[in-house]
């Protein structure tokens, strides 16, 4: 097959690589098997750690209204705090001011607001609104949140007449989002290395194999030689994309398994919270794909000093695994944004930062065009640069020897 | 002066390589030399001595520190795009594709040179037909011999058809049967051809056998050119590998004269 327009000899450069890969059964089950282990893992987490805590949380009450409909709520709500109908211990009263300080302060887990106009728009409309502001970084938060949520539409809800209570949920920890947390992680864990393999194998490995000496004589620039071993980089990595989405619906459809039992509210909260949402899979890939970039960008640099491809694999891993894990509690704990100075200077120049902000933001339904073009800015911007390292490092005389 | 009939030319080509920052080595020094079209020409010398030096340099994968060096009529430092179209390569330690088979290998590389794949096909055949692997065309390289892997990248040299062929020690680690393939496919490429082809090799009976000419390097330096029968009267010498040895050692030749 011929792609028009693309110099048929990096044509060829590039199918010769793809052809290869192919031909290594183990790296192409690694391109499958990593991501869908991912959002496998996510699953399991989900199943086993997060739907079946019994820990309780603190939780910030204020009732504004003095309407039939605010009372029933807050009395169904002290009656059930307990273990395990909604694991709040202690339910702490306080007023709205407070309330909105602590969010500022970042020091609430969860508080629930009724707003004064609760059962006037009740009574009116059948219609109302909670507010639940909860640390989404604080699993037990969640936890407690989520259960909240579904019981107070259970007692508002029960009656014949059809009502409907919206709870609005906000976040004080916008970085980080609880259900998604650990995918992401794990996702990005599983993308920074996903590319090392072929990219190690591509250029340190040609120098091990003592095949670059003859590529670097064909007569092509070594800057398409680079870009074809690039561009075949990317379209390997793009089955890791790939599995990355049948891993998502895999998961998706775990959850929705998982809850089938339940009832009806039960199950549409489970859904809708844990579940990811259709529409954002494209927004996943696509921040996956950034990463994929940069990852190649820096495997490229370092591959291209490295002596061999023992030495590119055991470097690249140490290089991407080291900040990828810091960033990745960081981002677990909702602390990616909490630092400043030079260590959030640090923070902030990793890419992989970008990119949990950008799928945070993008889950959790919080991110603004402008921020989310930052990131993705960055990302593209970070490849560039190590490219054009890469491409300097594959000029090098020093490259044969 | 460069004519066409002058395919290779160096002048006081020189290229010094930096051990880190304070140490240099000095691996080819001012080297001149000529070498016309459909020529064999022999590059003899120990290890370290340079040939492997030149020939990168006449491919363009290092660059000259001093001196010039021209290929079919081209400065390597700035038409190497047009050199390396004409020119195939051999390397010394010439890695081969492994998850290829044997035809695949000659294929990818003729294409990377823009040869269109059919023509790339009937080389193919010819080639593996010669080197005597036509049976296990079909095979990923991985699994042949170091021999036969040796084979496959002479004919993945040849596959491009070049006007200059460098082939650094071709016959290393293929068996007496194969070397001889390979020997007389040199033969044949440069007589009915005209094709000039610039081999290194240990083997002072192969540069005998196939060399119009051979050249002798020593720490850099070009220390004698000439016809093989010609050296070893020049020095008055038994064989060539007297005359190679008493230059190289500074014993002198046996017979007494001076280079």
């Amino acid at each position: 097959m011929k792609i028009p327009g693309v110099d048929i000899k990096v044509q060829w450069l590039i199918r010769k690589e793809i052809r290869e890969v192919f031909r290594s059964r183990w790296l192409i089950l690694g391109f499958i098997i990593s991501p869908m282990f991912a959002w496998m893992f996510q699953g399991a987490f989900l199943s086993f750690i997060v739907a079946q805590t019994t820990e309780s949380e603190q939780v910030f009450i204020t009732v504004e209204d003095d309407g039939e409909w605010g009372r029933k709520l807050y009395e169904e709500i002290v009656a059930n705090k307990s273990t395990p109908k909604l694991l709040i211990d202690p339910l702490v009263n306080i007023t709205r001011e407070e309330g909105e300080n602590m969010i500022a302060e970042k020091t609430l887990s969860v508080w629930v607001w009724i707003p004064e106009n609760f059962t006037q728009d009740l009574l009116t409309s059948n219609q109302t609104t909670m507010v639940v502001w909860v640390n989404t970084a604080n699993i037990r938060a969640s936890a407690t949140a989520a259960r909240l949520d579904v019981f107070a539409k259970s007692v508002i809800n029960e009656i014949t007449i059809v009502r409907n209570l919206n709870v609005n949920w906000y976040t004080i920890a916008p970085e980080v989002n609880y259900g998604h947390q650990l995918a992401i992680f794990l996702v990005m864990l599983t993308s920074v290395l996903a590319p090392a393999p072929y990219i190690s194998k591509s250029f340190a490995g040609e120098r091990e194999a003592k095949t670059l000496e003859a590529l670097l004589v064909v007569p092509m620039s070594r800057i398409k030689i680079l870009g074809a071993k690039l561009v075949a980089g990317i379209a390997l990595t793009s089955i890791y994309s790939f599995f990355t989405a049948v891993g998502i619906l895999a998961y998706n459809f775990s959850i929705i398994m998982r809850v089938a039992g339940l009832s009806e509210d039960y199950q549409q909260l489970y859904i809708g919270m844990y579940t990811v949402n259709a529409e954002t899979i494209p927004l996943i890939m696509f921040c996956q794909f950034l990463v994929l970039l940069c990852a190649i960008g820096i495997g490229v640099v370092i591959s291209c000093l490295a002596k061999d491809r023992a030495t590119s694999e055991s470097v690249n891993s140490m290089v991407m695994l080291i900040p990828t894990f810091a960033i990745g509690i960081l981002g677990f704990t909702g602390s990616i944004l909490q630092y400043g100075g030079i260590l959030g200077f640090i923070i902030l120049a990793i890419p992989f930062t970008h990119a949990i902000l950008f799928l945070n933001a993008v889950l959790a339904e919080t991110g603004t065009l402008i921020g989310l073009s930052i990131n993705v800015a960055y990302m593209i911007g970070f490849t560039i640069v190590f490219v054009l390292i890469g491409a300097k490092l594959f000029e090098r005389e020093a490259i044969i020897a | 002066m460069i004519t066409d009939d002058i395919v290779i030319k160096t002048e006081g080509l020189t290229k010094i390589f930096q051990k880190g920052k304070k140490r240099e080595v000095i691996a080819l020094d001012s080297v001149d030399i000529e070498i016309s079209r459909g020529e064999v020409f022999g590059l003899i010398g120990t290890n370290g001595a340079g040939k492997t030096t030149l020939i990168r340099v006449l491919v363009g994968l290092l660059t000259p520190t001093e001196g010039k060096a021209y290929v079919l009529g081209k400065d390597v430092t700035e038409d190497i795009d047009f050199i390396r179209q004409r020119v195939g390569l051999l390397p010394q330690e010439a890695g081969i594709y492994d998850r290829l088979t044997a035809r695949e290998n000659l294929i990818y590389y003729g294409g990377l040179y823009g040869i269109p794949e059919e023509d790339l096909n009937k080389r193919a055949d010819t080639l593996l037909e010669i080197v005597g692997l036509k049976d296990k065309e079909d095979y990923q390289v991985k699994g042949f011999s170091g021999g036969m892997k040796r084979k496959v990248l002479v004919a993945r040299a040849l596959v491009i058809e070049p006007e200059i062929l460098f082939l650094d020690e071709p016959t290393t680690a293929i068996d007496t049967l194969g070397a001889r393939i390979v020997r007389n496919l040199l033969k044949k490429l440069s007589s009915e051809q005209k094709r000039t082809v610039i081999l290194t090799t240990h083997d002072l009976n192969e540069v005998k056998e196939l060399c119009d000419r051979v050249g002798i390097l020593n720490e850099g330096k070009l220390i004698a050119v000439g016809k093989p029968s010609e050296l070893e009267e020049k020095f008055r010498a038994a064989n060539l590998e007297e005359v190679f040895t008493g230059l190289v050692t500074g014993e002198g030749v046996y017979g007494g004269a001076e280079p």
